[in-house]
């Protein structure tokens, strides 16, 4: 269960930038509580960003209050500086963010910034580049690296300060469908690592996949705080804050009318949507393989036996492309298994080990939309890595 | 009829690259065929695009438009501008002006167009694309979604008879985003060639009738979209993952014993198929917008489809329940068996009419009143 203490909160705050007459926030109130997956979402111009920038105190509003864990924000040097370790945020533009000559040494220069030992500062800035899967480039110059590479840096970045909150605005905004995918399970694994992350988007599809709970913002107000669907029943509300709803919302809501059924469980994923309209077929199971190290085809190919596999993670991600691997599931892997499983394939999910718990709650939640799902965790595989240079 | 043809076409920025930006590519893009370029980041879209108005010049093949190669001097080219505009993704990268009003007249005033002829084109332009009220602001003090409108503007002062659009909807909001697409539609039916790129596999679906696959500079696929999101392997490959409408419609459809065909592309054919048996839709009433059309008695939800239709409502003062994606809407009302009223842009009927009917194939018959 999540522990619903208090993260972040915002009380009544105010802002106006310089020259303008008109608030750019009014009177917002928003607590963002621990372990809760939160979005904020809002139309161009609603006041997102600048909502953002209250949280990790580079603007301090005109009126009003920011916690952090129910202390309110000092505005002084050296606690701005203390807070970034503990609250990061990622801006929508990369180029605002990457200050660094290579990739390596932007990555190190928050870690640096905040007076870290030597060899703190580089174990932190390596590991923070392989999981965005850029410590390969990290002798590259950063000015070369492609929008999405430059997106991934400054997450990367962030990362390094291991922070307890990650704030992302527009995460996924440019990327292409799988980086988004990739992007997103990232994300997921951070949150389930005890890395609160909070972020903003346009794309209502995507968060309706992700969040726990959302807060909208129109036009500098807050208009709504809490679940998803209670924002979306409301079509009034949702069409006056530049939302449409998500379409895996609209496809069930519309399909529980025509059937005279109660719209609850709602469906956010397209394996729980099936599950939900096909509740009768015949399902296969699932064996999940918790894997760490260098995979090899032979590994992969000795859990087949006329299974379908898929990977979740990113280390075992990184791992099945750097061997060349073939697995018929490389992005959204968890979800495609499902989809496969319900049409009563045996799926096998290679997955880091530290995503096993991660996926036995999401499975879990498949058992609102019938029958529970048979899976087996079977005995992790380690294999030795030889390649360290 | 092809209105572009691309010849074996090979592009590299510099000698340098170790692969070029555009690999041996041959495509056809048809007159009157709403088509979309997809593709990862680096791809090669954009590097396509330009090809297609002449501002790049294979480093080998050629490409053809209205069947002649293209003329690659200086008149022939400009000439080949007015017919052909690209608004690039940035719309940083295309305002030079100081004010909307100018940068919006830079097209026009370039065509050497008579001064009363280029300001009925700013208007119309800013009409179309909701501006009106900005003509004289500076346009550093617009919002990015304001100066997205605003480039794409400046294309429609050209009058094109192609348009070529660089993610339109990336960064918009989703209604904006919806509003783009609708005026993109509206463009279409008035007869401009309109072609797209974009990362969003779902708008992609919902609105292309063929695709054009790029990865790494190679040509992966061309033709219609669901021939190529029916191989998994293909659609991974070019880093790009299948629209969920199609996901799940071949999931559902294998899972129930049913014809994967016909392919669900909205949200409300979706639903019209996998509705139970025996549904009855509602009826749309459409409302043909034009000069001094005036309000009809309400009926069940109201809507409004094109820029003319929501500026009558305004006007009106009629009461709206659906201001943006008004079509699909009064669909999904249509198989809820409810009525709905659209007011509807003359240019936009034969289309709303032909998507409304289109539900009959996926099982419900939803009446059209005029």
């Amino acid at each position: 269960m999540t522990d619903e203490t208090k993260l972040l909160e915002a009380r009544n705050i105010v802002y106006y930038y310089e020259g303008n007459k008109t608030p750019s926030l009014d009177n917002v109130s928003i607590t963002i509580k621990k372990g809760v997956k939160t979005a904020i979402l809002g139309g161009n111009g609603a006041g997102k960003s600048t909502f953002f920038y209250h949280l990790n105190g580079v603007v301090k509003p005109a009126s009003g209050v920011v916690l952090y864990k129910d202390v309110p924000l000092s505005y002084k040097k050296k606690a701005k500086r203390e807070l970034c370790s503990h609250v990061a945020v990622v801006l929508q533009n990369p180029d605002d963010q990457i200050f660094g000559q290579t990739v390596k040494e932007d990555a190190e220069y928050g870690p640096k910034n905040i007076g870290l030992p030597k060899n703190e500062v580089e174990a932190r800035a390596k590991r923070a580049l392989e999981q965005v899967g850029l410590w390969d480039k990290r002798d590259q110059n950063s000015l070369q690296l492609s929008y999405g590479q430059r997106k991934r840096l400054s997450l990367a970045g962030a990362l390094a300060m291991k922070p307890d909150v990650l704030i992302m605005d527009e995460p996924t905004a440019g990327l292409d469908p799988q980086m988004a995918l990739e992007l997103m399970e990232l994300a997921e694994q951070l949150h389930h690592s005890g890395t609160d992350i909070v972020l903003s988007t346009h794309d209502v599809d995507l968060a309706y996949m992700w969040a726990d709970e959302i807060h909208v913002l129109r036009k500098s107000e807050k208009v709504y705080s809490g679940k998803q669907e209670g924002f979306y029943s409301d079509s009034v509300l949702s069409y006056s804050a530049g939302l449409l709803a998500p379409s895996m919302f609209q496809m069930n809501s519309t399909l529980s009318a025509l059937r005279g059924k109660d719209p609850a469980p709602y469906p956010r994923t397209e394996p729980q949507l099936i599950a939900k309209m096909v509740p009768d077929k015949p399902r296969g199971t699932m064996q999940i393989v918790p894997f760490k190290g260098a995979i090899t085809q032979e590994i992969i190919d000795s859990k087949k036996s006329n299974r379908i596999v898929g990977i979740y993670g990113t280390e075992v991600r990184k791992s099945v492309a750097s061997a060349n691997a073939s697995v018929d599931f490389f992005f959204g892997g968890l979800e495609s298994c499902l989809s496969q499983l319900l049409n009563g394939e045996d799926v096998a999910l290679f997955c880091d080990p530290d995503c096993v718990d991660l996926m036995e709650k999401k499975i879990a939640e498949m058992s609102q939309f019938g029958d529970p799902i048979q899976y087996q965790i079977e005995e992790p595989i380690v294999v030795e890595q030889h390649t360290e240079e | 009829m092809a209105l572009f043809e691309v010849r074996n076409v090979t592009y590299s920025y510099n000698s340098r690259q170790k692969r070029p930006s555009l690999n041996d590519i041959s495509l056809k893009v048809n007159e009157g065929r709403r088509t979309a370029i997809l593709g990862a980041n680096g791809a090669g879209k954009s590097t396509l695009f330009y090809h297609f108005n002449g501002i790049f010049k294979p480093s080998a093949g050629e490409v053809l438009y209205n069947d002649r190669p293209l003329d690659y001097s200086k008149p022939a080219l400009r000439e080949l501008r007015n017919d052909i505009c690209v608004v690039v993704q940035n719309p940083d990268e295309q305002i030079f002006s100081s004010t909307v009003e100018s940068d919006v007249a830079f097209g026009p005033m370039s065509m050497e167009l008579p001064r009363d002829e280029v300001d009925t084109r700013i208007r119309e332009a800013l009409d179309m694309v909701g501006m009106t009220d900005y003509r004289m602001r500076p346009s550093t003090q617009l919002s990015y979604g304001q100066r997205k409108r605003v480039s794409l503007a400046g294309a429609l002062a050209v009058r094109p008879k192609v348009l070529i659009l660089d993610e339109p909807t990336a960064g918009l909001d989703p209604q904006m985003a919806r509003e783009v697409m609708e005026l993109i539609d509206q463009l279409y039916c008035a007869g401009t060639t309109v072609i797209l790129s974009t990362h969003d596999v779902d708008l992609v679906y919902s609105w292309a009738e063929d695709i054009i696959v790029l990865n790494h500079g190679e040509l992966v696929y061309s033709g219609e979209p669901e021939e190529y999101f029916s191989d998994p392997e293909k659609t991974a490959y070019a880093g790009l993952a299948r629209p969920h409408t199609f996901s799940v419609n071949s999931y559902v459809s294998k899972m129930r014993g049913l014809e994967e065909s016909p392919y669900p592309r909205t949200t409300s054919q979706f639903i019209a198929k996998m509705a139970p048996e025996g549904a009855k839709g509602g009826h749309v009433r459409i409302v043909p917008v034009k000069e001094g059309t005036e309000a009809v008695e309400k009926t069940g939800a109201v809507g409004a489809y094109g820029y003319r239709a929501k500026k009558l409502v305004e006007a009106k003062g009629i009461e709206v329940d659906y201001m943006y994606d008004a079509l699909e809407m009064c669909m999904q009302d249509a198989v809820k068996s409810k009525d709905s009223v659209l007011y509807c842009d003359e240019v936009l009927v034969d289309m709303a009419v032909d998507r409304i009917r289109s539900l009959e194939s996926f099982g419900i018959k939803a009446e059209v009143i005029m």
